[in-house]
């Protein structure tokens, strides 16, 4: 498929255009020849009227498409189109005109022939003019558009084009129906034309020119509309090409717009400068709300503001003061704008003396308002306008806006400079969080990675043979924990167990529990009785724990072939054991003290290890003081008795579920919502055989 | 919540605990007692009657002046603990190192007797 690039389709209309204006040319020129030497009927009127249509269709195509292109210039560009055009066709004109004017009186100047020629140039030029000027107006019209407006103009071609082969229906000059629609045309150009809303957007010498284009164009549209009649009321042998209603239409069209384009800037002059202070307060509003972005600092924004209130208010001079951060540094001067050093000075002590600043400035009380504004008896300076910027509430510096006439500040510039430094602080204060927010998500992360880390150090799988069950459960108050347990297998029969609790919670406490597991590692490989581990255990932590910390521990050994427990409590809670031959649950309640209390030889003597032979049924329970001191809503503690009963009540259960209902419970007790204040660990023993 | 209220007497100092010691607030138990310890204060009484509870940390900071009780042959006494708070002395095997008594009479006779 050949496709036609886009060049060379609007040279064919110009192709078209021109080859149709020469046939409409040598059509009327025969014509002409004929009438002067009384031939009749030579050429029919109507081939005319329609070689003059598809010449109007053609330039009208040609001028839609070539301003499509362009559809982005700017508004001075559509009106400086139409008045350039307007001058060429007027100077044609006149060429014209100063043409005949050398040929005089000679036989020449009176050839009907050539005049026609003329005519037909004139024609032409005309057509140009008001076809090109129609389309630059339709974009102006179009500007904004609606879908009203839209349909509006659709309409309106339509009608064009119908008005153009109104010309073959009705030939009889100006009887009803031509003026109906010429009437009608005029009225809708005139509804069409109030469509102006490109001039507001137009800067004051914007305005200025196209005042002067408009004027051109009106001037170039009289003219070119009296030569026009004046040629036709000359020479009647010639057949009336203006007496077409289309190209009528589009003379009042054109001079209707222009006239109320023309009106309308020149009204929108003495306002412009307000409109272009608006826009440019927008434009700072917009910048000044756009959060900092990253690699941008708080100065920048700040840069902006003063920038900004500066522009808004036609401020002279100002600076900004920084407050310091610190209370023993001294505020820093920034953004020092149109002002020296030495004059600042000066209008600070005058400031100083003054009210309402003087109050502000030396008890460096915060202002009540969000401005203060008043008068100085400065020789440059007279009003003064002083801001204070805060961010969440803490004052970060004062503005200082300057001006040298006596009352600078109006109501509205107080308002939209208010305006732009509470958008600044909000600028600044969500940048700060934002920075916050990274920060914290850092640490979050880094929370996460403990976390991680130290599920990692409470064993996932609990050592036991088939003689006895076992099962576990520890929940942190905070991202980490203090508890700690253990289960070491030595041989078949032979266990070490371990559970422990590092004094206070959180990270510190985590750290300390890492400790005591690399102690638990070392020291169970030895195979220690539980009262000369505990004691070793006593003097390593004492090496490494903080002044005030502690671990409270018991550790056992068990023996499944002798069905012995061996155990030591360093400070732990004492363990609850359910006997199977008692019936009853009771705690075993040793001397013992916790580890890193006493930090020497002496330990030992602090210690007692328990002994006691378990049977099948038995149940041990070992926990942390999270569980016994479980406080509900009534600032209850859980406790030992209820824990106690608990395991009286549930002893029957596999070790899993007793374990699961203690847990239940202490959350039942505690409230399910509310969140632990201390880590909770539970293990449950079940001994089988 | 925790109060703390001190009053020197003759002989000794009380330090009154009222409420609950725990990690928020066990530094202010830890300041009243070094604050006795730079005065050089040889009796030190806390009466523990309203105390209702103590945390790990608060334990800690009786646990961390022991040393120096001993060092400056400081008499410390805690009287009127409650039995929840004096087993929780007791379960850590804190009761083994300081003196923990009943009453205040008693606590006033041991600081006579010394």
């Amino acid at each position: 498929m050949v496709k036609l690039p886009q060049i060379q389709r609007g040279k064919i209309y110009i192709l078209l255009a021109v080859l149709s204006w020469m046939g409409l040319l040598l059509v009327n020129l025969i014509r002409v020849f004929g009438e002067i030497n009384q031939m009749e009927g030579v050429i029919s009127k109507e081939i005319t009227w329609v070689l003059e249509i598809l010449f109007f269709i053609w330039l009208y195509i040609y001028f839609n498409d070539s301003i499509k292109k362009n559809e982005n210039r700017n508004f001075i560009d559509f009106i400086w189109r139409p008045a350039s055009t307007g001058l060429i066709a007027t100077g044609t004109s006149f060429l014209i005109i100063f043409f005949y004017y050398l040929l005089g009186d000679s036989r020449l100047s009176k050839d009907l022939l050539l005049m026609n020629f003329f005519y037909h140039v004139n024609f032409a030029v005309v057509s140009i003019f008001l076809i090109s000027t129609t389309l630059s107006w339709k974009h102006l019209i179009l500007y904004q558009k609606s879908k009203a407006i839209v349909q509006q103009w659709q309409a309106y071609e339509v009608i064009l084009l119908i008005s153009m082969f109104f010309v073959l229906i009705s030939q009889a000059s100006f009887n009803y129906g031509f003026m109906f629609g010429l009437i009608f045309l005029i009225i809708y150009g005139a509804i069409l034309s109030i469509n102006l809303k490109w001039i507001p957007y137009l800067t004051f010498r914007e305005k200025w020119k196209s005042i002067l284009f408009m004027v051109i164009i009106i001037a170039c549209t009289v003219y070119l509309f009296f030569r026009l009649v004046s040629y036709t009321q000359q020479n009647i042998h010639f057949v009336n090409l203006s007496e077409n209603l289309f190209l009528l239409g589009l003379f009042v069209f054109v001079l209707l717009y222009a006239v109320f384009s023309l009106l309308v800037t020149l009204f929108n002059l003495p306002t412009s400068s307000v409109f272009e202070q608006k826009l440019t307060e927008a434009i700072s509003f917009q910048k000044l709300s756009q959060s900092i972005k990253p690699g941008e600092n708080e100065e920048q924004v700040l840069d902006i503001l003063m920038d900004s209130c500066m522009s808004a208010a036609y401020v002279d001079a100002g600076w900004l003061e920084l407050h310091p951060s610190e209370p023993e540094e001294s505020s820093k001067i920034q953004l020092q704008k149109f002002i020296s050093n030495g004059e600042r000075q000066e209008v600070l002590e005058l400031l100083r003396k003054v009210e309402p600043f003087a109050s502000y400035l030396t008890k460096r009380s915060g202002i009540k308002k969000e401005y203060l504004y008043g008068q100085i008896p400065h020789e440059t300076y007279k009003s003064v306008l002083l801001l204070s910027v805060s961010v969440n509430k803490k004052s970060l510096g004062d503005i200082f806006l300057l001006k040298e006439v006596k009352d600078g500040f109006n109501k509205e510039m107080i308002n939209i400079i208010t305006t732009f430094v509470g958008q600044t602080s909000i600028s600044i204060e969500n940048h700060r969080l934002l920075n916050e927010a990274i920060k914290n998500e850092r640490y979050r992360e880094e929370l996460e990675i403990a976390q991680r880390v130290q599920r990692s150090l409470l064993p996932s799988e609990l050592h036991h043979n088939n003689s006895f069950e076992i099962d576990g459960f520890s929940a942190a108050a905070d991202e980490v924990g203090g508890d700690y347990y253990e289960t070491f297998r030595f041989d078949n029969e032979n266990f070490a167990l371990i559970i422990g609790d590092v004094s206070g919670k959180g990270t510190s406490a985590a750290f300390n529990m890492s400790q005591m597991k690399g102690v638990f590692h070392s020291l169970v490989q030895l195979n220690l009785s539980p009262k000369i581990f505990l004691s070793k255990a006593n003097s390593a932590l004492s090496r490494c724990l903080e002044k005030n910390n502690f671990i409270t521990t018991t550790y056992y050994t068990i023996n499944t072939s002798m069905k012995e427990i061996h155990f030591a409590r360093a400070g732990h809670c004492p363990t609850l054991f359910y006997s199977q031959g008692k019936g009853c649950s009771r705690f075993l309640n040793i001397k013992g003290m916790g580890l890193g209390i006493v930090r020497n030889e002496g330990y030992e003597n602090y210690l007692e290890e328990g002994y006691l032979k378990y049977q099948p049924g038995d149940v041990m329970v070992m926990y942390t003081d999270g569980i016994v001191e479980a406080k509900n809503q009534e600032n209850q503690e859980f406790g030992y008795d209820k824990l106690r009963l608990l395991l009286d009540q549930y002893k029957a259960l596999s070790a899993r579920e007793i374990k699961s209902k203690i847990v239940d419970e202490v959350y039942d007790f505690v409230g399910r919502e509310t969140l632990p204040d201390d880590d909770y660990s539970i293990l449950v023993i079940k001994f089988n055989a | 919540m925790l109060t703390i209220n001190k009053t020197a007497e003759k002989s000794h100092i009380t330090i009154a605990l009222q409420g609950e010691v725990d990690a928020s607030n066990s530094v202010e138990l830890d300041e009243v007692i070094q604050e006795a310890l730079d005065d050089n204060i040889k009796n030190i009484l806390v009466d523990g009657t309203d105390l209702q509870y103590i945390s790990s940390a608060g334990l800690g900071v009786f646990m961390s002046y022991l040393e120096d009780f001993n060092e400056h042959n400081i008499l410390f006494i805690i009287y009127g603990l409650n039995e929840k708070v004096m087993n929780v002395f007791h379960i850590l095997g804190l009761d083994q190192l300081i003196t923990i008594i009943d009453s205040r009479e008693e606590a006033e006779k041991l600081v006579h007797e010394a």
